[in-house]
């Protein structure tokens, strides 16, 4: 497939990737979306519910997922990074390498004997580390493409899959393939990931099991999550009462992280209400230095959660110390009972992370990064311009934002990359691409 | 109560080394991190609190600021990297120089050039009373082979000259104690303190005087650099205690022309305070100079200003002596010349009005902090013996 060409291709398959692919792809331009995981779907995917209506999270992604993958205009490269993203003459080339899966897409057809087969068993990425998944495996149900993944970290090369396999697909000798694609156009949504849990050493996280992710929280509450309820990791006992730390990874220039990330008020209220829902017996408290509910009906939402008997305590905490019965102690100034300290007891804890980017702009587009390490927006009135030629970007690729900033993001995106197409088809110099506008802005 | 807004409070404090501090958010993070806050005492939030609105009043009836050892902990996790222990090192500069009622201290304290003014100038008036009124410069030396030091500045004249300037320095930081007291009882206006409460709490001020044992609650940063640190502190308040005392009280029996043997208690008494006095300071200032430790990353000049004349004035002794016991006539009379030019201007200038009132202050608020708790006991006390009133 070397040098194949599209009119955009799409760098990233979580829902900000996908929308753009779509409004792209429905406006006949040719997609390639490029996916660095074994599916599509993104963060969304492994939610439990979006805030503030409580929808069903897989139930919006999975439909977007399958139109996207089974759309005419659409290519999916799972399993696929990109290295660099090249900006010149008019033409962008990205450079992209495919992971070996080891198994022959072209032939397997989801059937998972192979899956059954395998006697190897690690924590499951898809479960944040709650579950268990074979060394040869469909990624998670609603994984798309359909398509095993054999995992070489874990995989003893028993051959017991290959026994299994009735296409015989699985392919022990792939290689990582190198490969160049020319497009018109290049859409960013490269998204975010969470820093590590143990970044702040006050918080202990390393030292107690009980100390968990929101996206571990997230798979809890799931219906289809790995326990089927929630439970807390240490020693499986039902928490009566849970304590979310916002700000644990974010907002504190002690671990680097200076910005706000957006979301973890919302999600941590989101998951307070549902857990009020799964434990109605359990206390719930959320330690918060301001609420920020800027959204549409986020500022409702809170209010609602604040009525359900959630407590609210203004408080940054300070330390997490793990105490006998897998407990954990954490000491706040109570600012609201008149700045006194105390140590609070809670059984399970919940850290919301800061958001930090994936996609290094020095290195991966020859561009400097924001001040934040995101991508830059040099123009303020075309906020999904990257400041390259034809290269545009959504969703958490710029920042932090929610679920409906992302998708919104992505169709401007992709409307920027398609009025982009038809200026340059019709024979409009792509390189002074911001001058033509009525609005001349110097960037 | 009203409370007058001071709009310079939050400038004074950053200049006196808080200068980060308006980047606060009142997260609490500091006070919830350090190991020395409780429950009724909370800090170092509630003392940013009060500079931020200019809550003079507030922060000069504050004890807080004295029961903080700087372990650097709050500044270290600061989400805003606002430096809260650094806040609550300039609010003991901006108290030493608040109690001080002669506005002396103040003036020292916010512009270090006029601090530097002053040591240099009280160290040229010590050398010219020397050139006019010291006695005559012998080459004649003892029969032990010393130099007569006493026939230059004669013991008796240098102790009553250092009763009178005790005497000063005492009224002067005792009427700033007072100032101190009174603003700090204030803050509570509603509590009776019986005479009984500051009886018994004297043990309090003498064991907190003598040891600072405080300071070893202060674990933020291990408990093993807290006991370091304290040691090298306790070192250079034992040398001082011991050398002032020896200087100020005993000179007629510290300064002698005779060379006693080396198991006399002058010397190995002097030698053991001058040795923690060097090792302390000199630890101090390499720490300092080094800046590896959060509460020696900011130096303020009136550290440096205390340290480095602590230094001399140490070093200076130690020449003094050396030079009278091997007989060398003039190098002793001008290093002593010396010693004194360092000698007054560190205990005019630091005893009142900077950073060595510490010493008094520190030990005080502890004991105030212990006697209000007494009244507040005998206040809690008596309420429940009052019968209550017949619910009608």
């Amino acid at each position: 497939m070397q040098g194949a060409n599209f009119d955009v291709v799409v760098v990233g398959g979580g829902i900000s990737g996908i929308q753009a692919a779509l409004d792209l792809a429905d406006q006949d331009h040719k997609v390639l979306l490029v996916e660095r995981a074994a599916s599509i779907g993104g963060k969304m995917i492994s939610l439990s519910k979006t805030f503030p209506t409580l929808d069903c999270s897989s139930c919006i992604t999975t439909p977007k997922m399958s139109a996207a993958f089974h759309h005419r205009n659409i290519q999916v490269w799972t399993s696929t990074e990109v290295e660099r993203v090249e900006s010149r003459d008019g033409v962008r080339k990205v450079h992209l390498r495919k992971h070996p899966t080891y198994v022959d897409n072209s032939l397997c057809i989801g059937c998972r004997l192979c899956e059954y087969a395998c006697p190897v068993e690690y924590p499951d990425p898809f479960e944040e580390g709650l579950g268990a998944q074979r060394a040869i495996a469909v990624p998670f149900t609603n994984a798309l493409p359909q398509k095993a993944v054999l995992n070489p970290r874990y995989c003893i090369a028993c051959g017991a899959c290959i026994k299994a396999c009735p296409t015989d697909a699985v392919r022990f000798d792939q290689e990582e393939e190198r490969l160049t694609v020319e497009a018109g156009a290049v859409v960013l949504t490269t998204g975010f990931v969470l820093n590590a849990l143990e970044l702040k050493r006050e918080y202990n996280a390393a030292r107690s099991a009980n100390i968990i992710s929101p996206l571990q929280l997230e798979r809890l509450l799931a219906p289809h999550g790995p326990y089927g309820r929630v439970l807390r990791p240490s020693d499986g006992k039902v928490p009566g009462n849970v304590a979310f730390v916002l700000c644990a990874g974010s907002r504190d220039q002690s671990i680097g992280v200076p910005y706000c990330s957006r979301f973890c008020c919302m999600y941590s209220i989101k998951q307070a209400m549902l857990l009020s829902g799964a434990l109605p017996t359990a206390e719930l408290t959320i330690y918060y230095m301001d609420i920020r509910a800027f959204g549409k009906g986020h500022e409702q939402f809170y209010q609602n959660a604040k009525a359900m008997g959630i407590q609210f305590v203004k408080a940054k905490v300070a330390s997490i110390e793990p105490v006998t019965g897998d407990d954990l102690s954490l000491r706040v100034e109570l600012e609201e009972e008149g700045g006194r300290v105390a140590e609070r007891r809670h059984d399970l804890v919940v850290l919301a992370q800061g958001a930090i980017p994936v996609f290094e702009p020095s290195k991966a587009l020859n561009t400097p990064a924001a001040e934040d390490g995101f991508l830059r927006q040099p123009d303020p009135v075309r906020i999904t311009w990257t400041g390259v030629e034809g290269v545009f970007a959504a969703g958490c690729a710029l920042g932090p934002k929610d679920i409906v900033d992302s998708i919104v993001e992505a169709g401007a995106a992709a409307m920027e990359a398609s009025r982009f197409l038809a200026l340059r088809a019709a024979g409009g110099s792509p390189g002074k691409e911001p001058d033509q506008l009525t609005n001349p802005i110097e960037t | 109560m009203a409370h007058v807004v001071n709009t310079d409070l939050v400038d004074d404090l950053k200049t006196l080394g808080a200068r980060q501090i308006e980047a606060c958010f009142n997260c609490g993070n500091c006070t919830a991190v350090c190991p020395l806050s409780k429950d009724d005492v909370a800090f170092p939030r509630r003392i940013i609190r009060y500079v931020q609105t200019g809550m003079k009043d507030r922060l000069c009836g504050s004890i807080e600021p004295w029961l903080c050892y700087y372990c650097g902990q709050c500044s270290e996790t600061c989400p805003r990297n606002a430096k809260p222990g650094e806040l609550m090192m300039a609010a003991r500069r901006y108290l030493i120089g608040a109690y001080d009622w002669t506005g002396i201290g103040r003036r020292l304290y916010l512009d270090s050039r006029v601090e530097l003014g002053a040591v240099l100038g009280l160290a040229a008036i010590v050398v010219v009373l020397f050139v006019l009124f010291a006695g005559p410069m012998t080459t004649e030396l003892t029969a032990e082979g010393g130099v007569k030091l006493n026939t230059f500045a004669p013991a008796r004249v240098i102790e009553l000259l250092d009763w009178g300037m005790g005497g000063l320095l005492a009224v002067l930081l005792l009427s700033n104690v007072w100032r101190m007291h009174r603003w700090i009882m204030r803050r509570e206006p509603g509590l009776k303190v019986p005479l009984g409460a500051y009886i018994r709490g004297l043990a309090t001020l003498f064991t907190h005087f003598f040891t600072q044992k405080q300071w070893l609650g202060c674990k933020g940063a291990g408990e093993r650099i807290t006991a370091t640190k304290w040691f090298k502190h306790f070192c250079i308040f034992a040398g001082y205690v011991t050398m002032f005392v020896l200087i100020v009280v005993f000179l007629r029996w510290f300064q002698t022309d005779a060379v006693h043997p080396i198991w006399h208690p002058q010397r190995w008494v002097g030698y053991i305070a001058t040795g923690a006095l060097l090792y302390g300071v000199g630890s101090a200032l390499v720490a300092r100079w080094q800046k590896r430790h959060e509460s020696h990353k900011h130096s303020h000049p009136s550290d440096w200003i205390f340290l480095v004349l602590l230094l001399l004035t140490t070093v200076s002794g130690i020449l003094v002596h050396l030079f009278r016991i091997n007989g060398l006539a003039y190098a002793t009379y001008v290093t002593y010349v010396i010693h004194m030019a360092v000698l007054v201007p560190m205990l005019v200038v630091e005893v009142p009005f900077s950073k060595w009132a510490h010493l008094a202050y520190r030990p005080i608020a502890l004991y105030l902090q212990r006697v209000q708790q007494q009244a507040r006991e005998t206040q809690a006390r008596t309420a429940n013996l009052q019968p209550q009133p017949v619910q009608s």
